[in-house]
């Protein structure tokens, strides 16, 4: 998928722990895992309203669209 | 909650009950056929003379697909009973069990020229194993859905 989440750049930026951030969004560490590794099929705009507080910061700068030069290929 | 698990317990004993129930038939077929043979012989088909090979060979196969399709029906009961439903394994056991309906057809479709009867018995599994096939797609979208929904954050 062409959208790459910068998550763990930003966690480490606001030097904040994986468990520190789970419990301050209200989600569960594996879920935060799903969502950091791009496992993630979608995120709620609750959950991203939530990160972008907890990190100061816009969606932007935890979303990235990165164009899939291998999908213009085949 | 207790009537769905009763109606769950049914259904596979219902399934062990006909498994067991094929293979004891299977030991059965040879003295069925002779007497259908020699003894009863009943309908018509283009090629006429002994239908004991077509006939025994036609079941045996109808058993083999059956015996198959009702060790996979076990194994989808199973995960039902262990509330796992929407998940790939469960696509396959369906696809198994369609794919067993469908090849049904061909024994008992050959037979035809022998019994005329036998094609009812044909169009009968293909079109179990069409219903099966469409069943399966439904979960394969439902498998799709369910994923989409737990990756969902």
């Amino acid at each position: 998928m062409p959208i790459i989440v910068n998550l763990d750049v930003m966690m480490a930026k606001r030097k904040i722990s994986s468990g520190d951030l789970a419990g301050k969004i209200g989600i569960t560490p594996a879920n935060l895992s799903i969502l950091k590794t791009g496992k993630a099929k979608a995120i709620r705009f609750s959950t991203l309203d939530k990160l972008c507080e907890v990190l100061d910061c816009q969606p932007g700068d935890i979303l990235e669209y990165q164009r899939d030069d291998h999908a213009d290929e085949t | 909650m207790k009537q769905e698990i009763q109606s769950l317990r049914l259904s596979v004993i219902l399934v062990r009950i006909l498994f067991v129930f094929i293979l004891v038939l299977c030991c059965c077929v040879p003295v069925m056929v002779h007497w259908y043979d020699t003894e009863y012989a009943a309908g018509v088909g283009l090629v006429s003379g002994s239908v004991y090979w077509p006939l025994t060979i036609c079941l045996y196969l109808a058993a083999v697909c059956g015996e198959v399709c009702l060790w996979n029906l076990g194994r989808l009961l199973g995960n039902l009973t262990r509330d796992i439903v929407f998940v790939q394994e469960n696509c396959r056991y369906l696809r198994v069990i369609s794919w067993c309906c469908l090849l049904v057809t061909i024994p008992f479709g050959v037979f035809g020229f022998w019994r005329f009867l036998s094609f009812i018995v044909a169009a009968a599994a293909a079109f179990f194993g069409i219903i099966l096939r469409v069943l399966k797609n439904v979960f394969d979208k439902a498998v799709e859905l369910q994923e989409e929904s737990d990756y969902t954050i």
